[in-house]
């Protein structure tokens, strides 16, 4: 809204300076954006109107902020009824040259009309100058006079030239109405702007005879016009329910001075007024003279609102009172009609009470905490104390999802990763490379292909960020990201996911530097895993087969919850595929690995691992064995550990792969591998002889099973 | 080199001088630290050096002798020690072992990776509400319409919902939300991505009486085009406090606390009025510009305050929602863009640098 500065001083006799005006403003909750000087010397405020302040609309609504911050009269403080402004006063009829339907009191609970014989013709300077200063284009002297009044009390009017309606009526129905009962084409309007414009069945319109010539509160018909050749001018100053004037708005894709109001809410007193202030101001330019007469439908007249306003309530709403004098005026400057209806005794103190008569402008208005936001921001929330709410309780601990993605983040940086954050939704390109289009939950209204679809996975941003890094020439990257992923089958997924690309080992003169291949990966997948608190024996990987990652270089990761047998699957990790890293901007032959593991199936574990109890230390040496076997090349090493799991006693407690080796002494297709074997007991000291019957059954199993030969 | 004879100066001042004319022989005629520590054993060692036998000697010397004797006993060992000190501090030759390594070289490396800004405020941002009782809570980035709008006083077709236009879901996704505290899941079908995380203050007022005192950071999203200064998706953080007597004035003096405290400043809080369906009354909360001190610049267009957070008291119709006894009970909302913090915090041009994530600006952080 900009607000024209010699306009204000016109309706509120004030002498303070602009920029003292606009912070008055905008510490009363109208967010000054700018003051402005037009060519000819004008100040101008341009003002943010919060959704719920229509009535600030208007130079009229914002007087009265302004008539109230100052405590300074505003011609007649009050109601619109009684502005200091000109007006021509119209007799009610109940018909005229116009007839006027009200066929549907829901979407349109008021709607005036008034005739007046113009002569077309520009606007004299001073009017244009203003609608032009507040940023409204000069048409002609009838539409120019209708939009002055529109920005002065706020009320929206549109004018039809009386002798181009198809016969003298005007009918207020939905475009849907007209089709069913009326004859003639209710399929669509020509607009103002030229446009055809499709009418959907709920589309309030204002009808002739035959024909749809306005769209209610949006915009009027070319068809009806006013033009040069206009002798013959029906104004309408109507209210419509402000919902279908926002449905008409969207669904036509057309939002106007008038709809922009409308959906807002418009005052149901104001319309007669309006044309009253109309007429006056057509008579005063020379433009035409009103018959004097207004058809007036108003089938339910409102009732005003009344709300009972306590005195304590603006203190504990508040936290700090506010003189019952401040309170009346403030109010009262509003326009607000105030009853004192008693004083109570209560605990803290008496408490006086007002019934507040609410101005049917202010739609805002409906409860008791509404009038204390007017009382404080009129007041000043300056004034308030500054205190802290009392502490009554400890603070139960954070959301364990806060603190695990915290442990976590400074677990990955520690190991090198620096953390990510990419979009919530991304292409679906990329997500059908790592999911299927079943699973995909797709966004209805996308801004762009490139945001159309949730991330079924955190690793398509987190590979186009690696990606962005190469072109920029860093090549040894590490990123991890934690956030939700989302996947139809699911749910929304708390979820880490890495990438590495480039160097595990960077180069130093001491010795070469080394790429990084799966085991990097997997360590780090080991290493989130230990973070959380999983058992590392219980953790394991296996087949599991992604498009989007180079088999035999990628795994599932499961972890066997030891009470039930079933393994849950955690997530995966490996090396993605070259094409895919290739299609997102990468290096197909440079390798890169990712892993992505789900924490909030984690978390079910991690609930029952329960309080730390320390064991004992160990009272007794460990016997350390290496054992090394030649065994199938194919065969996974999880497998002959397994039997040596299954197979030892109690007292071996660690079992550890240290070498493997293939080539000079090893049959083709075969492999050595070496454990190193620790048993320990916690009642005595092992004997040589009992280990060694242990490591010889062993062997026996291992050659048994597996077909494994002692090396 | 012979041993100083003990015999020839018991009782005998004049011995005790031979000593040291000897001594100071010997140490003229001594160079290279191994002799020089050999010459300290001969005087000074504990079992058959000379100066300790000179001390057992005087000793046994008879009573009327022993003072004198013991006095210039004493006075040449603190001699002997001090020259042996200060002729060893100046022979100490270089040692340079065959293992020696050149210490100018660098270390290996073991890379330290780095937090993402808006992680590090965020983190930065719940300690300090931490630290004032709140409890840290995260809600669903997928919403219903209902938690989005509806229950927050916005139905539909209210025209606050221009203010922060929506992305929808082309079918319904079944969300399961992990209630906090209560081991219960939520489950219901999103039609929508979360445009605010106000609809945690519903989620969490349908599950817990008061007193309430939580913080929710998380992202939302909102259908904007990505530039300079707008992006689809970002981060918020929400708070909320419900109990008897939470006044605006709370309000005032939490958030005045803690921007002193996120911004290291002394500068002032101030509310404009404002609005949002769901708070009554309602103030955008405003800090004196950190940069300007207030006389106006670049960053705060000139008007010596940066907006930093929406706020107000709960609209009683919230609490009516949840079953709360609005007269009773009152509380205050705030909510506030991490985003926006971060770029005033950091002095970031360019909003798209949070989600490029190009190592040059993330390794401007720390840990």
């Amino acid at each position: 809204m900009k607000l024209v500065l010699p306009w204000l001083r016109e309706l509120v006799d004030l002498d303070a300076p602009v920029e003292e005006i606009a912070e008055t403003l905008d510490m009363r909750g109208f967010e000054v954006a700018s003051i402005e000087e037009t060519m000819e010397g004008v100040a101008v405020i341009d003002v943010e109107i919060t959704a719920n302040r229509p009535d600030c609309l208007s130079v009229m609504g914002l007087a009265r902020e302004v008539a109230t911050a100052y405590n300074a009269p505003l011609g007649h403080l009050g109601p619109l009824a009684a502005p200091p402004l000109e007006t021509v006063a119209l007799r009610h009829v109940d018909s005229d040259q116009v007839g006027v339907a009200l066929e549907d009191p829901a979407l349109c609970p008021r709607y005036a009309a008034a005739i007046a014989d113009v002569e077309i013709g520009p606007s004299p300077s001073w009017l244009a100058g203003r609608l032009h200063a507040a940023g409204l284009r000069p048409i002609n002297n009838v539409v120019d006079v209708t939009n002055y009044v529109m920005l002065e009390v706020g009320h929206p009017m549109h004018a039809f030239d009386v002798n181009r309606l198809a016969g003298p009526e005007l009918r207020i129905h939905t475009a849907g109405f007209g089709r069913q009962h009326r004859s003639g084409d209710y399929r669509g309007i020509r607009t103002l702007d030229g446009e055809m414009r499709r009418l959907a069945d709920d589309v309030l319109v204002i009808a002739d005879a035959g024909r749809p010539v306005a769209i209610a509160g949006v915009m009027g018909g070319a068809d009806s016009e006013v033009s040069a050749r206009t002798r013959t001018i029906a104004i309408e100053s109507a209210c419509f329910e402000p919902t279908s004037i926002r449905r008409s708005s969207r669904s036509l894709g057309l939002q106007t001075e008038a709809s922009y109001r409308f959906e807002r809410g418009a005052d149901i007193s104001a319309p007669v007024l309006a044309l009253e202030r109309a007429c006056a101001l057509l008579e005063r330019i020379g433009a035409g003279r009103a018959r004097g007469t207004v058809i007036d439908r108003y089938p339910s007249a409102a009732v005003p609102r009344r709300v009972v306003l306590r005195e304590h309530r603006i203190r504990e709403l508040l936290g700090a009172p506010v003189p019952s004098q401040e309170v009346t005026r403030v109010l009262e400057g509003l326009g607000f009609s105030i009853r004192s209806v008693g004083i109570r005794d209560r605990p803290a103190g008496q408490s006086e009470q007002w019934e507040i008569e609410i101005p049917t402008a202010r739609m805002d208005v409906t409860r008791e905490a509404d009038l204390i936001e007017e009382v404080g921001r009129h007041h000043g929330y300056d004034r308030l104390p500054s205190s802290f709410p009392a502490l009554k309780a400890v603070a139960p601990s954070p959301d364990p999802r806060i603190e695990r993605a915290r442990l976590l983040g400074r677990v990955m940086t520690g190991a090198g990763f620096s953390e990510a954050t990419t979009f919530g939704f991304i292409e679906k390109d990329a997500a059908l490379l790592f999911t299927d289009e079943s699973e995909l939950v797709a966004i209805l209204n996308p801004l762009s292909e490139k945001f159309a679809v949730m991330r079924p996975s955190l690793l398509p941003g987190l590979i186009d960020s690696v990606a962005h890094n190469w072109r920029r020439g860093r090549k040894d990257v590490r990123l991890f990201e934690i956030g939700s992923r989302f996947v139809m089958s699911d749910a929304e997924l708390r979820t880490i996911a890495f990438a590495w690309s480039g160097l595990a080992v960077p180069e130093h003169w001491s010795g070469s530097p080394r790429a990084v291949d799966f085991f990097d990966a997997r360590g780090m997948v080991e290493r989130i895993a230990q973070a959380l608190g999983l058992a590392a024996d219980r953790l394991s990987l296996g087949a599991g087969d992604r498009p989007f990652l180079v088999p035999g270089r990628s795994a599932a990761v499961r972890y066997g919850d030891g009470a039930q047998n079933a393994d849950v699957e955690l997530g995966i990790v490996g090396q993605l595929t070259p094409a895919i890293a290739e299609r997102r901007g990468l290096p197909s032959a440079e390798p890169v690995y990712v892993g992505e593991i789900d924490i909030d199936r984690i978390a079910a574990f991690e609930a029952r691992r329960g309080g730390i109890r320390v064991e004992p230390l160990p009272r007794y040496p460990s016997v350390v064995r290496d054992l090394s076997v030649v065994i199938d090349g194919t065969l996974p090493a999880a497998a002959v550990r397994g039997t040596i799991r299954a197979v030892a006693p109690p007292t071996l407690v660690a079992v550890r792969e240290f070498a493997r080796y293939q080539g000079k002494g090893i049959p083709e297709g075969s492999v050595s591998l070496s454990f190193r074997l620790t048993f320990q007991s916690r009642e005595r000291t092992l004997t040589d002889v009992e280990v060694q019957e242990a490591f010889d059954l062993l062997v026996a199993r291992l050659t048994e099973a597996h077909g494994a030969r002692l090396r | 080199m012979h041993q100083p004879s003990m015999q020839q100066f018991m009782s005998d001042p004049a011995a005790i001088n031979r000593l040291r004319a000897q001594f100071l022989a010997e140490l003229a005629a001594t160079s290279g630290e191994p002799a020089l520590r050999g010459l300290r054993d001969r005087y000074l060692g504990r079992k058959s050096g000379a100066i300790t036998a000179l001390l057992k000697s005087v000793a046994a010397a008879p009573p009327d002798v022993r003072p004198t004797l013991g006095r210039l006993a004493n006075e040449l060992k603190g001699q002997i020690e001090t020259a042996l000190a200060e002729r060893l501090a100046t022979v100490e030759a270089p040692r340079h072992p065959a293992d020696a390594v050149d210490v100018t070289l660098p270390g290996r490396d073991f890379p330290l990776g780095h937090r993402h800004p808006l992680t590090l405020l965020r983190e930065r941002i719940e300690e300090i509400f931490t630290r004032m009782g709140y409890q840290g809570l995260e809600g669903p980035e997928c919403e219903d319409d209902y938690h989005n709008y509806e229950a927050l006083n916005m139905p539909p077709h209210h025209p606050a919902r221009d203010m922060q236009d929506t992305l929808y879901l082309a079918s319904p996704f079944n969300e399961r939300y992990a209630v906090p505290g209560t081991g219960r899941r939520d489950a219901y079908a999103a039609n929508l991505l979360r445009t605010h995380t106000s609809g945690m203050q519903i989620r969490y007022m349908e599950t817990h009486a008061p007193p309430v005192r939580i913080i929710v950071p998380g992202r939302v999203y909102r259908r904007d085009n990505l530039d300079l200064t707008h992006t689809p998706m970002f981060t918020q953080i929400e708070g909320l406090v419900v109990d008897e007597g939470v006044t605006l004035a709370d309000l005032k003096g939490t958030m005045a606390a803690f921007l002193g405290e996120l911004f290291e400043t002394d500068a002032k809080v101030r509310f404009r009025p404002s609005f949002f369906p769901y708070t009554e009354p309602s103030a955008e909360v405003l800090l004196g510009c950190i940069f300007c001190k207030g006389s106006g610049c670049g960053i705060c267009k000139k008007t010596g305050w940066l907006e930093v957070a929406g706020s107000g008291m709960v609209h009683p119709a919230l609490f009516e929602r949840v079953g709360y006894d609005p007269e009773r009970y009152t509380g205050f909302a705030f909510g506030m863009g991490v985003e926006r913090i971060a770029i005033v915090k950091y002095g970031v041009d360019d909003i798209r640098m949070f989600y490029e994530n190009d190592l040059r600006f993330l390794e401007q952080f720390g840990q």
